[in-house]
């Protein structure tokens, strides 16, 4: 039964073929804007996610009386003997403050890496919080960060997966950095706060003992601010709370371009949702139009013995293998859209050095069985009302045509 | 077999309600073939309906075999209308998309209570016994007016209805087509035993008829 009443749908969609193609095309239209709108989104974020931070943090927190020039982005922290406490900003709880990263730093000499006088700045993270360094790894082994891994700034050159000795203990080039202009960071060797801290002994066997390398013992934050919320609000905040810390700027102008894309993603996903719901209804009026051309022989089945859930059940086969042809045509249609997306605007931030990561795969498969499947339901949604309404009716009024 | 009571219908309109049938009373037995007559609108369409379970009454009852067809909900007097009675429009009323015996077969199929391939075999036994053998792969829009029809009462008898409403089935047939219509209704309510309540306003066609219902202004004349 359920072969003849698709079947029967199947027929129908067959009976009136150009509204049927147009139906089609409209829903296909849809669905392509909106696959390849959701996957270019989440490409777009996940390039912002490296772009943005590789833009650097917006506030740095350091002691109070340590001294910072930095021009340049922030991207690490500046060597000095004073220290903060590990959990100083968590334990605070700012609401201007979105994330926090703590870094340590310990400039050296005498550590092996360089000539025999260079000093080095060793720096420690938590890769788990960092947002101003791992953006900028360029190429790295194919495994996460381990206990006596390192990252070595652009300025440095040994190759991945190599034995680096500091202080005479071994460690293994993890990855490196890309370019960024700022010398800590270019010329720095990153690691594991764990990582840098198991070399205090041997650091401090070579000059005075460094209170950094204590376990829970950090040089400053760098500060990415909370959704919203301007430098100001969490300079003032983290001065009023935090007790002995300087608070230093980034640039302004890269969290507020930040925070301005992120709102603009916000209205595209927004503008998105309003389309599917336009044409929903543009599929509720059409169906409207042909159940309301087609009721003499909803009528007839209704007479024949068809149910309620029969009639219901034909119109929405019909509804949703248009919308589910139309989404699945939308899939392609997206698709050659995103081959055009890429050929020019990717290809040219390529070439200006910007970075644009595509979603994988999973996603991307995953983006598009969600526009087919919104689309059928779109298909669903749309019928349902019409429909429903005319299963609700007697079979004689449909039969005889009546409104 | 077929008893009404009391069946009234009130069409509400702009214009205020109009009384299709008022207050009718009406019994056919088992087996028997009833002409209802009148003139255009005088509510014989809108009595067949209701004795059809396809319009709702505004007042009284339909009993059909006992059972008061419009006390049962909407999916049971669905099955019952799909196994219980066969319907006869006065237009062609071949779904276009499909073949004559798929619409023969539609309404079994729509009952679910037999397999496919028995369905198949009994529509296209109809369709031979309506003269339609060779048209059983046909669609509508290939076949005559008058092999519609004779598929139309295919269709309505491939459930064994006891009861076969024909509403005014060959008004837009020609005479001779209208005779061949009308023998095949009689030889099915003679050799099937099946109720036969027809609805017509050719005097000729209801003389033929054990029963005749004459309905003038939504009320019983004779």
């Amino acid at each position: 039964m359920r072969g003849l009443l698709a079947n029967l749908a199947l027929q129908n969609l067959g009976r009136r073929k150009a509204r049927t193609l147009l139906l089609i095309a409209a829903v296909a239209v849809g669905s392509g804007a909106l696959f390849a709108g959701a996957t270019l989104m989440s490409s777009i974020e996940r390039s912002m996610a490296v772009g943005f931070t590789r833009m650097g943090a917006d506030l740095m927190v350091v002691p109070d009386g340590a001294l910072t020039n930095i021009t340049a982005a922030l991207l690490t922290v500046e060597p000095t003997d004073l220290v903060l406490d590990a959990d100083l900003v968590d334990k605070a709880s700012l609401t201007s403050v979105g994330r926090s990263a703590p870094q340590k730093i310990a400039r050296v000499e005498h550590s092996g890496i360089g000539s025999h006088h260079d000093s080095v700045d060793l720096i420690g993270f938590d890769p788990a919080r960092d947002f101003t360094i791992q953006p900028w790894l360029v190429e790295k082994l194919n495994r996460g960060l381990q206990a006596g891994d390192v990252i070595l700034g652009a300025g440095r050159d040994a190759p991945l997966g190599s034995q680096l000795l500091i202080f005479g203990k071994p460690h293994v080039v993890y990855g490196r950095l890309g370019r960024t202009g700022v010398g800590t960071h270019e010329r720095g060797v990153f690691m594991a706060s764990a990582t840098l801290e198991a070399l205090a002994g041997a650091i401090q066997g070579y000059g005075k003992p460094m209170p950094v390398l204590q376990p829970g013992k950090v040089t400053g934050f760098l500060i990415e601010l909370a959704p919203g919320a301007t430098s100001l609000q969490a300079r003032f905040a983290i001065l009023s709370t935090l007790q002995g810390v300087k608070v230093v700027s980034g640039d302004t102008t890269l969290s507020g371009i930040r925070q301005g894309l992120t709102s603009l993603l916000d209205g595209i996903l927004v503008l998105m949702i309003v389309m599917l719901a336009s044409t929903a209804l543009m599929v509720s009026v059409l169906f409207s139009a042909i159940v309301t051309e087609r009721r003499g022989e909803l009528g007839l089945l209704k007479a024949i013995g068809a149910r309620r859930a029969q009639v219901l059940g034909m119109m929405m086969v019909e509804a949703m293998l248009a919308t589910g042809i139309g989404g699945a045509l939308g899939v392609a249609l997206g698709v050659l859209v995103m081959r055009l997306y890429e050929r020019s605007l990717v290809y040219n931030l390529d070439r200006l050095g910007v970075p644009f990561v595509w979603d994988d795969l999973a996603r991307t498969v995953a983006f598009a069985a969600g526009a087919v499947v919104l689309s059928v339901l779109v298909g669903a949604l749309g019928v349902l009302y019409p429909a429903w309404r005319a299963s609700r009716r007697d079979a004689y009024d449909l039969v005889r045509g009546e409104a | 077999m077929l008893a009404c009571r009391q069946l009234s219908k009130t069409y509400r309109t702009e214009r205020g309600d109009v009384d299709a049938v008022v207050e009718l009373d009406l019994e056919v037995e088992a087996g028997c073939y009833a002409a209802i007559i009148g003139r255009s609108g005088s509510g014989k369409s809108s009595l067949m309906a209701m004795i059809g379970g396809l319009s709702r009454p505004s007042g009284g009852t339909v009993t059909i075999d006992g059972t008061d067809i419009w006390r049962l909900g909407d999916d049971a007097l669905a099955r019952f209308r799909n196994g219980r009675i066969g319907f006869v429009f006065q237009f062609a009323s071949l779904l276009p998309t499909l073949r004559l015996v798929d619409n023969v077969a539609l309404p079994a199929m729509l009952g679910g209570a037999r397999s496919s391939a028995s369905t198949y075999d009994k529509a296209s036994a109809l369709l031979a016994r309506m003269g339609l053998r060779d048209r059983v792969d046909a669609y509508p829009s290939e076949v005559s007016a008058g092999e519609q029809r004779r598929a139309a009462i295919a269709r309505a008898l491939i459930n064994d209805p006891v009861l076969l409403l024909a509403d005014e089935p060959t008004s837009d047939l020609d005479e001779q087509t209208e005779i061949e219509i009308m023998d095949e209704l009689m030889g099915v309510n003679r050799e099937l035993g099946t109720t036969l309540v027809l609805v017509t306003h050719n005097l000729a066609l209801a003389e033929q008829a054990e029963q005749i219902v004459h309905i003038a202004n939504g009320v019983l004349v004779a």
